[in-house]
């Protein structure tokens, strides 16, 4: 046998950049046609910086921000995190049974299939819009009604995404609990019960925090459009043209958001983690999670 | 030896339930009083539910049949919606993409740099969409720009909180390779880290692209541009059923974009 030099291995070919290139030039064109459509004067684009520089400077250094107001702030951020909680309960205690029947083991392709097309079309809708063309004109403006307005609209929206969230999760379990479940007699509603609820409660109970840390935010904001809670002394301040007053506002909504987000955040950590053997599950859901439920923040 | 027999397995105890637990569930028995009861909270009421449910009813009835003429006069807001949202995303994401390095841990190991970025990020996160709207068209006046802005700064947001855990998990094998061969920082977290975080960071900037549509339609509603202003002056007007035009157009839009967007993420992620 004659030794024959083995040929040097070739370099792999450079993976094709084609398509990359494509789609990185049909976006940039995109970008550059909305820009160029957009009706924007170049003046106020100039004259971006001295109107922000000056609203803030009204707001926070001219007089100082309107101290006084600050219980009255706080009162306002109070009920806004009243809103997002009853809010948050009412989507926790709706979403949980359409989420198990979002869930392809356990309603089936079709039935999960007709669920979650009903949870994405609520998804769809903002829960200012909610707000303003359902609940709103349904129990009024003013007082009481308002604040109600918001809760319903921010526990409406919350249905949709947290039956998603809990469908996908339930759709990841280990069927073995189930299915012992059923061998040892349970019914459908028993195995529910002792075979998929205690697997998921752990993850369902921290997106039901987070939720929470997201419908602030949208509590905040309801009451602009007149739904109740700070928002609506927020627009008033604005409309009336009373930046320190504002100022307060925007420091009360600030500083109470992420109070609350650090405090959630611990628990949910928490509760995340007290769940032993169940920490790789636990990342993957993490990491997409996030994802689709910041999704509804807007 | 002798075979003995094995004791029969005695049932084990349940587990007790722990305090923390119980502690939790009246924290938040608590805080649920405090919020429905009428003295210190919404005075949230289930009967009185059920009263405003039949009148919801009749005002969603107003609704249909919708008024199709209305059409042809959303297209130009609408139009302006998604131009918004093409340029907020664009310069939300690009910034993004920076601000992003500075705020995780693996290619920002200097604390003072970091702590800095991530208290400014949690402090632009702590204000929503309509918060925005509402201060940049106090500052520059009503219009698409406001809107823009608000936009750009919920992306910031966003994509930073996004890809800055993304970054904290990236596989630090390559930075190690590429710190081996005598790359300097920038070149570290060009060659060893953006490479690793790409898919995600286009899949993350699809995905804010696709809120925007949608929060630009809200943020119009206090002067900010896009189809947002026409539901304003609709429901002015109680014009519910030029309303539902635009609801369904509204709905249509962010689907179609949704599956755009899902089909484009399947294929690069």
């Amino acid at each position: 046998m004659t030794a024959v030099a083995r040929a040097a291995p070739a370099r792999p070919p450079r993976p094709s950049t084609r398509n990359r290139w494509l789609a990185t030039t049909a976006v940039l064109a995109l970008v550059v046609w909305a820009m160029a459509t957009a009706e924007i004067d170049l003046e106020r684009i100039a004259s971006l910086p001295e109107g922000i520089g000056l609203l803030f400077y009204r707001m926070f250094l001219e007089t100082g921000p309107e101290w006084s107001y600050l219980p009255d702030a706080v009162q306002g951020m109070l009920q806004s995190i009243q809103i997002a909680w009853i809010g948050t309960i009412i989507g926790a205690v709706i979403s949980l049974p359409l989420g198990l029947l979002g869930a392809r083991n356990v309603s089936g392709i079709l039935g999960s299939n007709v669920m979650r097309q009903i949870l994405n079309a609520i998804r769809a809708v903002p829960e200012v819009i909610l707000a303003v063309v359902v609940f709103i004109p349904m129990v009024g403006i003013g007082g009481a009604a308002s604040a109600y307005a918001g809760t319903l609209a921010i526990g409406v929206h919350s249905i949709g995404t947290l039956g998603k969230l809990t469908a996908e999760v339930v759709e990841g379990i280990d069927p073995g609990p189930v299915e012992a479940a059923r061998a040892a007699g349970g019914n459908t509603v028993q195995e529910q019960r002792w075979g998929v609820i205690p697997q998921v409660m752990p993850d369902i109970i921290a997106f039901w925090l987070y939720r929470f840390e997201i419908n602030i935010r949208a509590s905040a904001i309801l009451g602009v459009v007149g739904a109740g809670g700070i928002g609506t002394s927020l627009e008033q301040a604005m409309t009336f043209s009373r930046f320190p007053r504002a100022g307060v506002i925007i420091i009360v909504i600030i500083v109470a958001t992420i109070l609350v987000d650090t405090a959630s955040g611990w628990l949910r950590r928490r509760i995340i983690e007290g769940g032993a053997g169940r920490v790789e599950e636990v990342e993957i859901t993490g990491m997409s999670s996030p994802l689709r439920m910041d999704g509804d923040a807007g | 030896m002798t075979a003995e027999a094995p004791p029969a397995a005695t049932r084990p105890a349940r587990p007790r339930g722990s305090p923390w637990g119980i502690a939790a569930l009246l924290v938040f028995a608590a805080i649920t009083w405090w919020a429905a009861s009428e003295e210190f909270g919404i005075g949230f009421d289930v009967i009185q539910l059920a009263t405003n449910l039949t009148r919801g009813s009749q005002i969603i009835g107003e609704f249909f049949p919708p008024n199709w003429e209305y059409l042809p006069r959303t297209y130009g807001p609408m139009l302006e919606t998604f131009k918004m949202a093409v340029i907020a995303s664009a310069l939300g994401c690009g910034i993004a993409l920076f601000i992003s390095f500075l705020a995780s841990r693996v290619t920002t190991p200097n604390p003072p740099t970091y702590l800095v970025s991530r208290s400014v990020l949690n402090v632009i996160r702590a204000l929503p969409d309509l918060l925005y709207a509402l201060i940049f068209v106090a500052a520059v006046g009503v219009g698409p720009l406001p809107g823009i802005l608000a936009l750009f700064f919920f992306n910031v947001g966003v994509v930073v909180k996004l890809l800055s855990e993304t970054i904290d998990g990236v596989d630090t094998g390559p930075i190690e390779a590429a710190r081996a061969t005598g790359a300097n920082r920038t070149q570290t977290v060009r060659w060893a880290v953006v490479p690793q975080v790409l898919p995600n960071y286009v899949a993350y900037s699809l995905y804010v692209f696709e809120l925007n549509i949608r929060a630009s339609a809200v943020i119009g509603i206090v002067g900010a541009g896009g189809i947002g202003n026409n539901i304003n002056t609709e429901r002015r007007f109680f014009n519910y059923d030029n309303l539902s035009v635009i609801l369904i157009e509204i709905f249509l839009f962010v689907v179609v974009i949704e599956l755009i967007s899902i089909w484009l993420r399947r294929r690069l992620v």
